[in-house]
């Protein structure tokens, strides 16, 4: 190819760029991120209402305004186990902050006799809500247990965290940013 | 359940890593094969590929916990722990580079032979990275009514992971048919022309851009910048091999 077709060339593509550029910008900013309910950061939380074991009923947007930390989790899931001490240590730390902690059982595939002793011999005492139905896990397209929803004060998911047990110091990093 | 749940629940994160290893394995495969051609030793290619690995893991996850420094303070034993998420990729890919740089000057590998000697690899990382995005739902594309639209997070949306899939394909493909050339870092330079390009215009289709000057996509801009000076490369290339002959 001639030098001179060749540079017209990249002079027709990079125009053609910034063409595209402009006409694909987002003037309105349409993004849905933000607006509408998905499991996943950047999208509000989807909301959900599940009893505990005390047959109380709680919903996530009773705690619209605080900062959420939403954990699936279940009995038999050694990371989840793993991951539990460290939880209920930093929702000790950080509860006068703002911080909420939602212990979600998957019990839909759990030993529900087996939750009580489980509570027990971590002594955790954030609430551990009951998802008797999938509802939740379905809502929040549980692929693997552990995960984690890091929930801002406006209701947005700052952070997932998908697999376990996290360390110390993630756990802490993201509920720094949800409290804020 | 149709495939696309199907290869999302397999695929699932963490399992995403799985398509990134096995894209990589297939790019080192490639690269060690065609370094020859490229006159690259093929043992110093995988000392250096292995040096900028440490670099990568180790420069991501030293910069992550010094940006946060405070709580690694309080836990320093998470400095060691296997979340991938205690990671700062953009601070590990620097890290890799400047150490790979540092190991190409002691062993005094060619420069730009060993890039396009690494090319393959890089194209087939771009593929990995593109099915674990598909995998992951992450670089979502924007809401749409076109017939090949797909569900995603709450919404019928350009299946951006997808076009990715094609366009990454193309370019290793396209990497992989080139005949040598006289002139070193040619096949790079396309790497990044092709990569850069199809990065803008896909990037106009993305639903989680960040938005910048009243809602230019900034992701489009870098790559307009960087398809200019591939470009240019390209074309001083061309240049200088025209001039030889």
């Amino acid at each position: 190819m001639q030098p001179i077709l060749r540079r017209s060339l990249y002079a027709v593509i990079l125009l053609a760029g910034l063409v595209w550029i402009f006409v694909s910008a987002d003037k309105t900013n349409s993004a849905t991120a933000g607006r509408i309910p998905a499991p996943q950061k950047g999208f509000l939380a989807p909301e959900f209402k599940l009893e505990t074991s005390n047959g109380q009923t709680i919903a996530l947007s009773n705690y619209r305004g605080k900062g959420v930390l939403v954990n699936l989790w279940a009995t038999w899931c050694p990371p989840c186990r793993a991951e539990m001490p460290t939880i209920e240590k930093l929702y000790q730390e950080y509860q006068n902050q703002g911080l909420i902690v939602l212990g979600v059982n998957s019990t839909v595939q759990d030993d529900p006799t087996a939750i009580a002793p489980f509570v027990k011999q971590y002594s955790i005492t954030f609430p551990i809500l009951l998802d008797v139905n999938g509802e939740a896990s379905n809502l929040y397209e549980l692929r693997s247990l552990p995960t984690s929803f890091f929930i801002g004060r406006d209701g947005v998911i700052k952070e997932v965290v998908v697999g376990g047990p996290m360390a110390e110091a993630l756990v802490r990093a993201n509920i720094e940013e949800i409290i804020k | 359940m149709n495939i696309l749940s199907l290869f999302q629940n397999i695929f699932a994160p963490p399992r995403d890593l799985i398509l990134i290893i096995l894209a990589a394995w297939i790019g080192l495969t490639l690269s060690e094969q065609r370094a020859p051609r490229h006159h690259v030793n093929l043992n110093t290619l995988s000392n250096l590929l292995l040096v900028s690995l440490a670099g990568f893991i180790i420069g991501g996850r030293v910069l992550y916990a010094l940006e946060n420094l405070a709580i690694f303070s309080q836990s320093p034993a998470s400095l060691f722990s296997l979340n991938t998420s205690l990671f700062d990729q953009w601070g590990g890919i620097i890290i890799a580079v400047i150490t790979a740089f540092i190991y190409g000057q002691r062993v005094r590998l060619p420069l730009w032979h060993s890039l396009d000697a690494l090319t393959p690899l890089f194209a087939a990382l771009a593929i990995g990275i593109a099915f674990s995005h598909l995998a992951s739902g992450a670089a979502f594309g924007k809401e749409t009514n076109v017939p090949w639209a797909i569900d995603q997070w709450s919404a019928r949306r350009h299946p951006t992971q997808v076009y990715e899939i094609f366009a990454s394909s193309l370019t290793l493909g396209l990497i992989l048919i080139q005949k040598p050339t006289a002139k070193p870092g040619y096949e790079f330079l396309l790497f990044v022309a092709l990569t850069s390009a199809s990065r803008l215009i896909i990037e106009g289709f993305r639903g989680d851009s960040t938005l910048i000057l009243g809602g230019l996509r900034a992701a489009q801009i870098v790559a307009w910048f960087i398809l200019l000076i591939a470009l240019i490369g390209l074309d001083y290339q061309k240049r200088s091999n025209q001039e030889n002959e």
